[in-house]
């Protein structure tokens, strides 16, 4: 009936009643009125004792029901006077009229429909009228009492215009926030001191569709209210249930996600927008969340603490941690990408703030959800590429307590290198020269093949003049001559990259401006690093302290009850870095360590936790086949067996490997005498099958001794530990002699740079002499004789942390003597050092952190990633010779690799084809203005390709075509490796470049980013 | 602040400094520019002039990727990081150490530098020499960079006829690492606050100075008002970054005068409002425990 209404009405609005006197207005409005009252009378028991609820002739109905629409017509056309009522609304307050109404539709059926009607009527009059009506307690109080008439029991179409309502009010009361108070008033009246329209919106929070999202922004209003509007913000926190329903409700949500998703392909590594949308449940949980968010934008800070602190204990803890430790890959894989898309989509510091603060401090049955997150980068799945993409989302936030706990911390006590190196923590590379160290790394097979800029930039030529003065003639211009010879090409698309460089430093050096600290290696102090940390140990307890001496306790008693040999051998190598937390023996990225140790070597990692436990049985059940392979997870374990297989081999191998890069550089220099004495003992060329097959043999041999030859060919390296021992003994006398000889690598690479590049970046003598001086042979010797006398023993050494009574300064010192440059960066790089068998995207993603890393301005951080003449310790594993084994790696393969030329160039190509395609997508989006104008930047370059087929949104368009087709798995990844290589090195090298210059802060200096 | 950037960025011609008062002309730019950002120039932007070659080059296709040489790249950082220490010292970073004294790589090299040095007092006060910084092209391994004066300074340690500085005599044999081009600069500064007269390359000069201080000063009186009157003149060496200087003109001066003096107020602005916008840390200063800033937020 009133829906009908209201559309004639809207039809008699057309008509307008503009120049209708408003005296004949009132006086419609009296006469219509007068005869509702008669029939409203006529009903009303109160004056007719005949009068019986329900039994209302339809036509009198009806004929209230014209009536009405008509006085509301007026009603609404009405225009006030300055402040004051027009005659109409003021008729309609004296008399009471929308009580009396309201009244009149409670003793007729109070059907949905009438509620329908009621509540549109409401909506039209407060939406429409001229006036302000909501300032009238007549008219307000007819509404409470039809809104809590409608709370509770409605049905849905009830719900959609009750829901409107709500709305409408809400945006009303934003703006005009008088209004409010009435509402409150109103309330108390009803008997409850409850903010009725508030409470009425909170049971649609979470609902899907129109309704859900209409609630939300009416809350949004009430929201942005209470942050001026202490009343307001105390009631919604003290006598609301709205945080806790909103968190509870994102843990409902939550439930009823997907645990598994469905197959995305290869390339799939996080969820994308384009993905989500198309999951009905994920959608619903964004919205909440994205409502979430907003609410921590805009309201009081009570609310926002409340709200934070339920989301925290009430869907972080409770669901989000336990889901993160589910018992299938599957399951946890899927809750990885659940959380690295949440990270992504929240904005507010505060909710962010909760967020991370779960990642990096909240504990899940005794270990730090971060520990958990990274030992599994290092696992044979997809779950390591989205837990990479989970890690490359943190990195990228820029946040220092991410960075600090993640990387920073352990690189705080500056034990990672050698104590004379800590005054070159803070220095500039004025000349290059780490970068020119980076860029010799190129292998030299990599040279060939295509040129990797693209053909619009083959027209652009840099020409290097100088400046020629000719003496004695001040008064002629200098001539301008090229340094390079004219005409020459210079790497164009390493201007890109420097340009990149530039951009990202720049970025992330402005976020860091609200960081605490500069982490120069001054401050925070590393001496006193440890006693801040024990101290602030004690006032707090999620303490990460508290997690390292966890570890290293159960380091101890493990090693102590079990014989390493038979534990390790009935267990996967599941984790290199799960354990290398304190124990120095553990320290699987650090193969030198590993071989100094000698019987350290023995010391087993820490007993896993029972989900790491739980997931390496399915692990072995993958690997053994007896687990109902999907065939995706084929390319995984083949990739786990190198991995494996890799492990083993690492043992003797890295020992070679320096040797062998000793090899190669003297093939290069050939003046330097090739005999090593006997620890030349480098496999006969540096084949990878080759390698692998003498390694499969080696285990073979082994594992006829051992009776449980299955898991030992999973996970050889034990037993190839075992028998090896006594052999490596001796080995381990000869490399510590010549373990310094980090150094002597180092020296021979500069002669190989000074003598390629002799002219701009030879290295002087001067430099050489500042670079190693420091390393007086004494303090060398300290150095080492701490390391030996240190790790043997490790196991009888008290947890430096665990036994108070032991507590002293120097048992912390001591312990923090074990260099270690934290489980993210060993893991990381162990992952790099594999990168020839890592896929292609694994390695993107590799490659996509580490310069992240890199980028960062904070000279601890830079030091240890590009500095290449900072001598660590020689436990520590450096980017720079990780990515040197790389290289080895790469220039084996390219010697085994008949057709190596062919198919680095089809790698290229398909690399570059990645790129096309994703500047297709991308084009109209990021790029642009920069590089369009600059002249010569239109160049695209691979690596960019990392950065625009990680865009989120744009992921798929890049996976259209196959990488190279009819390639075995092993040489693809490999030959892409080897693509990607010489590109990473420009990067890494474009940014050592930059930060050369950008490490000042300069007033100002940032004003244009 | 430093006017150096304002004046080698902005297209609008400026004064480098407002307490300048013996400059009725000033610096300018000659190329406007669009770029109205006050930053150093950017290597792929500015620095590194790109050209179309004038013969086709040798198989480009080919000889691109790793073949390429990164020495340039390396040689132009390394300048590029000598400007930056220049800058820092000109700055109030280090107090200042430099007053005075303007430098600007050329358009068409980096391993040219113009340069102008306004001396404030003693004996050469109100001197404007302009000057030019060659650096030779093995930088940093070898000579020392030489600094010729546009016009030859009645000085005992400058040529009276090519105008060039005895650089070398402080820099007997430049160590890399441990000289800097703004040391130069430092040098050529203090040549004129405290005169050296032993092995000059201006015998005149220095017997004057040693025997016939009068005299002495009114040629460098004369010396001084000779390179003033110059300086309106074209620059010596044709280059987009030259220095150039020219007559106070309000339509253009005069706003840009007043940009640079608002300029500060505004930058400290942005600071505090960024500040608040981007960059996150929950870390207490002093502290290495995440999230010990604010404990009345602390979940738990």
């Amino acid at each position: 009936m009133m829906s009908s209404g209201t559309r004639s009405r809207k039809n008699q609005q057309a008509l307008s009643l503009q120049g209708v006197d408003p005296e004949t207005c009132m006086i419609v409005f009296k006469t219509h009125w007068a005869q509702v009252v008669k029939i409203l009378e006529k009903h009303d028991p109160l004056k007719n004792t005949q009068a019986k609820y329900g039994a209302i002739p339809p036509d009198e109905a009806s004929t209230v029901q014209n009536y009405v629409e008509h006085m509301l017509f007026l009603l609404i056309e009405e225009q006030g006077k300055d402040a004051s009522m027009g005659p109409i609304l003021e008729f309609v307050v004296t008399e009471n009229i929308m009580e009396k109404l309201f009244l009149w539709s409670l003793r007729r059926e109070f059907t949905d429909e009438t509620k329908i009607e009621q509540l549109k009527m409401y909506e039209m009059l407060v939406t429409q009228s001229h006036q302000p009506l909501l300032h009238h307690k007549p008219i307000l109080k007819p509404l409470m009492m039809l809104l809590s008439s409608c709370s509770g029991t409605a049905t849905p179409d009830v719900e959609v215009e009750l829901v409107v309502l709500l709305n409408q009010l809400c945006s009303i009361i934003a703006k005009d926030p008088s209004i409010l108070e009435l509402f409150f008033h109103t309330s108390e009246d009803q008997g409850a001191a409850n903010f009725l329209i508030f409470s009425l919106l909170i049971p649609f929070i979470h609902r899907e569709g129109t309704v859900g999202q209409q609630a939300r922004d009416a809350l949004l209003f009430i929201m942005a209210l209470s942050a001026e509007n202490n009343v307001v913000a105390n009631h919604i926190v003290e006598n609301t249930y709205f945080c806790p329903v909103l968190a509870t409700g994102l843990s409902g949500l939550y439930s009823s996600l997907p645990t598994k998703l469905e197959e995305k392909g290869e390339e799939w590594h996080c969820l994308l927008e384009d993905d989500w949308l198309l999951s009905p449940a994920l959608v619903q949980f964004m919205n909440s969340l994205e409502f979430c968010n907003a609410v921590i934008q805009v309201a009081h800070p009570l609310i926002r603490n409340q709200l934070v602190n339920y989301i925290y204990n009430g869907f972080l803890v409770p669901v989000m941690a336990p889901a993160l430790h589910k018992v299938t890959v599957e399951e946890v894989m899927t809750t990885t990408a659940y959380l690295d898309l949440f990270l992504r989509s929240v904005s507010e510091p505060a909710l962010l703030k909760i967020f991370l603060h779960f990642i990096l401090l909240h504990q899940h049955e005794n270990i730090h959800i971060l520990d958990t997150l990274t030992s599994r980068i290092n696992t044979p799945f997809r779950l390591c590429v989205v837990s990479l993409a989970l890690f490359r989302t943190l990195i990228g936030l820029h946040c220092e307590d991410v960075m600090l706990q993640l990387v920073l911390r352990y690189l705080i006590p500056c034990n990672h290198m050698m104590l004379s190196q800590r005054w070159a923590v803070r220095e500039r590379d004025c000349y290059s020269v780490s970068a020119a160290k980076l860029l010799a790394l190129t292998p030299v097979c990599c040279s060939t093949g295509i040129t990797l800029t693209l053909e619009n930039q083959a027209k652009d030529y840099i020409l290097w003049t100088k400046a020629t003065h000719s003496a004695g003639s001040c008064t002629s211009p200098s001539e301008s001559t090229c340094i390079v010879e004219y005409g020459r090409a210079v790497d164009i698309s390493y201007l890109q990259y420097l340009w990149e460089a530039q951009a990202t430093i720049l970025q992330c050096m402005k976020d860091c401006r609200v960081w605490s600290a500069p982490y120069d290696g001054e401050a925070p102090d590393p001496d006193t690093f440890i006693q801040t940390l024990a101290e602030e140990n004690t006032k707090n307890l999620e303490q990460p302290m508290f997690r390292l001496q966890q570890r290293s306790s159960s380091n101890c008693s493990s090693s102590q009850m079990t014989p390493m040999g038979e534990k390790m051998q009935l267990e996967l190598e599941w984790d290199d870095s799960y354990d290398t937390g304190i124990s120095p023996g553990s320290n699987v990225s650090s193969p030198q360590a590993y071989d100094d140790l000698g019987s350290g070597e023995a010391q087993p990692p820490a007993e896993p936790p029972k989900h790491i436990q739980e997931m390496k049985k399915n692990a072995v059940m993958l690997i053994k086949g007896s687990y109902v392979e999907e065939s995706d997870f084929q390319d995984d374990v083949m990739i786990y067996r190198l991995c494996a297989q890799k492990d083993a081999q690492d043992n003797d191998s890295s020992k070679e490997e320096t040797l062998n890069t000793t090899r190669e550089s003297n093939k290069t220099v050939q003046s330097l005498p090739s005999d090593n004495g006997p620890l030349t003992k480098p496999q006969s060329d540096g084949d990878l099958e080759e390698h692998n097959k003498k390694n499969s043999s080696l285990t073979h041999d082994v594992t006829k001794e051992k009776p449980n030859q299955e898991t030992a060919e999973v996970h050889p390296r034990p037993n190839l530990e075992l028998k090896l021992s006594s052999q490596e003994v001796d080995h381990n006398s000869d490399i510590r002699l010549l373990s310094p000889d980090s150094e002597d690598f180092i020296i021979q690479y500069d002669k190989i740079i000074k003598e390629l590049n002799s002219n701009t970046t030879g290295l002087e003598e001067e430099q050489k002499l500042v670079s190693f001086e420091p390393l007086s042979p004494a303090e060398e010797e300290e150095d080492f004789e701490n390391f030996s006398a240190d790790t043997p023993s490790a196991e009888s050494i008290p947890s430096p942390f665990g036994a108070k009574e032991d507590a002293s300064s120097k048992h912390y010192s001591r312990s923090q003597n074990v260099p270690f440059t934290g489980p993210f960066i060993s893991v990381v790089l162990s992952k790099l050092e594999n990168m020839l068998e890592n896929s292609l995207h694994v390695n993107l993603l590799l490659i996509g952190i580490i310069t992240q890393l890199a980028s960062y301005p904070q000279p601890l951080l830079r030091s240890f990633l590009l500095n290449t003449n900072m001598v660590f310790q020689p436990s520590v594993r450096s980017l720079y010779q990780v990515l040197a084994s790389v290289k080895n790696k790469i220039e084996r393969f390219a010697s085994s690799e008949r057709d190596f030329p062919g198919l680095l160039m089809q790698a290229q190509q398909y690399l570059l084809f990645r790129v096309d395609m994703s500047d297709m997508a991308v084009e109209s989006l990021t790029k642009g203005n920069i590089q369009h104008n600059s002249g010569m930047g239109k160049g695209r370059n691979l690596s960019e390709a990392s950065q625009a087929v990680f865009q989120p949104f744009l992921g798929h368009k890049a996976k259209k075509a196959t990488a190279l087709p009819g390639i075995p798995m092993h040489v693809r990844n490999a030959i892409l490796a080897a693509a990607l290589f010489p590109e990473f090195l420009k990067e890494l090298a474009a940014l050592a470049q930059e930060h050369s210059i950008l490490c000042y802060k300069i007033l100002g200096e940032f004003e244009d980013c | 602040m430093n006017p150096f950037w304002s004046m080698s960025t902005s297209s609008a011609r400026k004064r480098p400094e407002a307490d300048e008062k013996t400059l009725t002309g000033e610096l300018r730019t000659s190329p406007p520019r669009t770029s109205t950002k006050k930053q150093l120039p950017s290597i792929p932007k500015n620095t590194v002039p790109v050209t179309k070659p004038a013969s086709p080059a040798p198989s480009s296709q080919s000889t691109n990727g790793t073949h390429a040489s990164y020495g340039p790249f390396y040689l132009e950082y390394s300048l590029l990081a000598e400007l930056k220490n220049y800058l820092i010292c000109s700055t109030l970073v280090v107090k200042q150490k430099l007053p005075g004294v303007y430098v600007q790589p050329s358009y068409r090299s980096a391993l040219m530098w113009f340069g102008v040095i306004f001396i404030r007092h003693g004996l050469y006060q109100d001197g404007v020499f302009k000057f030019t910084v060659y650096i030779p092209d093995n930088y940093p391994d070898g000579d020392c960079p030489r600094l010729v004066f546009d016009l030859p300074v009645f000085h005992p340690l400058v040529d009276p006829l090519s105008g060039e500085l005895d650089v070398k005599r402080a820099f007997a044999k430049w160590r890399r690492n441990h000289n800097h081009i703004w040391q130069v600069l430092m040098y050529a500064r203090r040549v004129f606050y405290k005169i050296d007269t032993t092995s000059p390359l201006n015998p005149e000069a220095a017997v004057l100075y040693e025997k016939d201080i009068q005299l002495f000063k009114s040629k460098v009186v004369d010396s001084v008002k000779l390179c003033s009157s110059h300086l309106f003149d074209q620059p010596k060496i044709e280059d987009p970054y030259a220095i150039i200087f020219s007559p106070w003109n309000p339509a253009i001066h005069d706003e840009a005068r007043e940009k640079m003096l608002t300029q500060k107020k505004k930058s400290e602005d942005q600071h505090c409002k960024s500040m608040h916008v981007s960059g996150l840390s929950w870390v207490k200063p002093g502290s290495v425990q995440p999230f010990s800033k604010e404990e009345k937020m602390m979940p738990t």
